[in-house]
């Protein structure tokens, strides 16, 4: 069970917990459309939109920390997008953030922009993962048309990911309680990959044998699922407050 | 009435030419709890898939009068539930409910229905209470317990396990135990676990080698020091304290 953190958060009780998952997920949605389309001088606005993910984590009683651990192992991807726009565009231009304004270069600009639209986007996403309980969240997927194979894919994954962490962390433990020394790049390296092909095979006899578990209890292709999900006063008010939010930074970013 | 489960000069080879069952014979009735038992490799697991419809061979084997072929095999299916021998393979839904729930979906029953049989499943196996959780979250017992009522919910007449005690302790496997002796329907449990078996079942089918080697009284044949030990078992501990 030392994957059990991985879920921990989620299973807890907040009210934004106990909201549906189809408005968490579609209020995420759109959230992210409006912080995405700013334009990349709305230097003020695009911080007054950080606002509401934060409150959010903060009413959830979501740990900050959990949240920027999650956002720092995917930013490498969007640190190199976002550091490489300093180079090639060094255009000069000026940007305002409140009162202040200064010269600056379209290029900074931009990586400002990039990264301030990944954190708070991410904040958000990791929020509504971090409040919705993972077969909610699929169940929400499914209602709001998500395509039917991408959620079964998902849960299946998700159902299965810890079977992998299970066998890696044992073939892992199995492997330290041989090796006695260093085995030099080359023998680590074809150790990796034996270990590697080793839990890829695994994973195909499991999938055959999960398969075979289905269909023994009339699998036929299609999936069916009964899942109760009641649309309550508290979720009209959470969607409301969000548009309302929307709405009112719209008008600051015409305004200002 | 047909038998439960009928099987007639069924073979079958695994694709790479190995002989897996050869020549099977076998008569179940309802109601029966039937142990099979044998060593590693005897040909236990294959039998079940083959009673499921899972494997064609050659011979024949009828369940509840049915013909286990692939053209027959939901039929089959809802008659005869295979528990398989790790449950990590058997609870692959987001949620226990979810996954105590898909057979009796399959099956088309209707929303109430299904609800009905879910909740009846967890409550016989001791885990009403829990239905929100993920599979992965369960104890090994209680996940014993879970692939046991996802095949409960789907009410077959028949229900075969494999291996149901594995990697339990002594506390869940005589809880498990209980569970199964209270079941009405035909249990046929293959096992290496002469405690176990003896403990549940009054007929034992002794297999090795993909053949049926002994078949009769369980108090019989998991006493014979000699056929046990010739076929890589033991006698159960109740019988070896009545042998001395």
């Amino acid at each position: 069970m030392h994957h059990a953190q991985i879920d921990r958060i989620s299973y807890q009780d907040s009210p934004i917990h106990r909201l549906d998952g189809r408005i968490k997920l579609a209020c995420v949605l759109i959230f992210s459309v409006f912080v995405i389309s700013l334009p990349a001088t709305s230097v003020s606005i695009l911080a007054c939109y950080a606002i509401w993910p934060f409150a959010v984590l903060v009413v959830a009683g979501v740990p900050i920390s959990f949240v920027l651990k999650h956002i720092l192992i995917v930013s490498p991807f969007i640190a190199v997008l976002a550091l490489s726009s300093l180079l090639y565009d060094k255009a000069p231009v000026i940007a305002t953030f409140g009162p202040w304004r200064w010269e600056t270069t379209a290029g900074v600009l931009r990586c400002f922009s990039i990264c301030g639209k990944f954190i708070i986007t991410m904040t958000a996403l990791v929020g509504l993962v971090a409040t919705t309980r993972f077969s909610d969240l699929l169940a929400a997927m499914a209602k709001l048309g998500v395509p039917h194979l991408l959620v079964v894919q998902l849960g299946f994954l998700y159902r299965y990911i810890f079977m992998l962490i299970d066998r890696g962390y044992h073939v892992l433990r199995a492997r330290a309680g041989r090796k006695f020394r260093n085995l030099g790049f080359a023998d680590e390296l074809k150790t990796t990959a034996a270990i590697a092909g080793s839990i890829f095979i695994g994973s195909i006899d499991l999938a055959g044998r999960v398969n075979m578990a289905m269909q023994g209890r009339g699998f036929d292709g299609r999936f069916h699922r009964l899942t109760e999900m009641r649309i309550a006063g508290a979720d009209y008010l959470f969607a409301a407050t969000l548009t309302l939010y929307l709405v009112a930074l719209q008008f600051l970013g015409r305004v200002f | 009435m047909a038998g439960a489960v009928e099987i007639e000069n069924f073979s079958y080879d695994y694709p790479d030419g190995t002989k897996a069952l050869v020549d099977i014979n076998l008569s179940i009735t309802h109601g029966e709890k039937v142990a099979l038992i044998g060593p590693n490799g005897a040909g236990k697991s294959t039998l079940l898939l083959a009673m499921s419809a899972f494997l064609k061979g050659t011979g024949k084997i009828s369940i509840d009068g049915i013909g286990a072929t692939a053209k027959n095999a939901k039929k089959i299916r809802s008659l005869l539930g295979l528990v398989m021998q790790n449950p990590d393979e058997q609870l692959f839904m987001p949620t226990l409910f979810d996954d105590v729930a898909f057979g009796p979906m399959n099956m088309g029953l209707d929303e109430g229905e299904v609800r009905s049989r879910t909740t009846d499943a967890l409550k016989t196996v001791g885990l009403e209470g829990m239905e929100r959780k993920p599979p992965h979250h369960l104890s090994g017992g209680q996940k014993r317990s879970a692939a046991i009522a996802t095949i409960l919910s789907m009410e077959p007449k028949i229900i075969t396990m494999d291996e149901p005690e594995a990697s339990l302790d002594p506390k869940t496997r005589n809880k498990l135990n209980r569970l199964l002796k209270s079941l009405s329907q035909t249990l046929i449990i293959a096992t290496c676990n002469m405690d176990f078996a003896a403990g549940l079942c009054e007929r034992a089918i002794l297999m090795d080698e993909g053949r049926i080697i002994a078949d009769g009284g369980a108090s019989k044949i998991m006493s014979d020091a000699k056929l046990m030990q010739t076929h890589g078992l033991e006698v159960a501990a109740v019988f070896s304290r009545i042998t001395h």
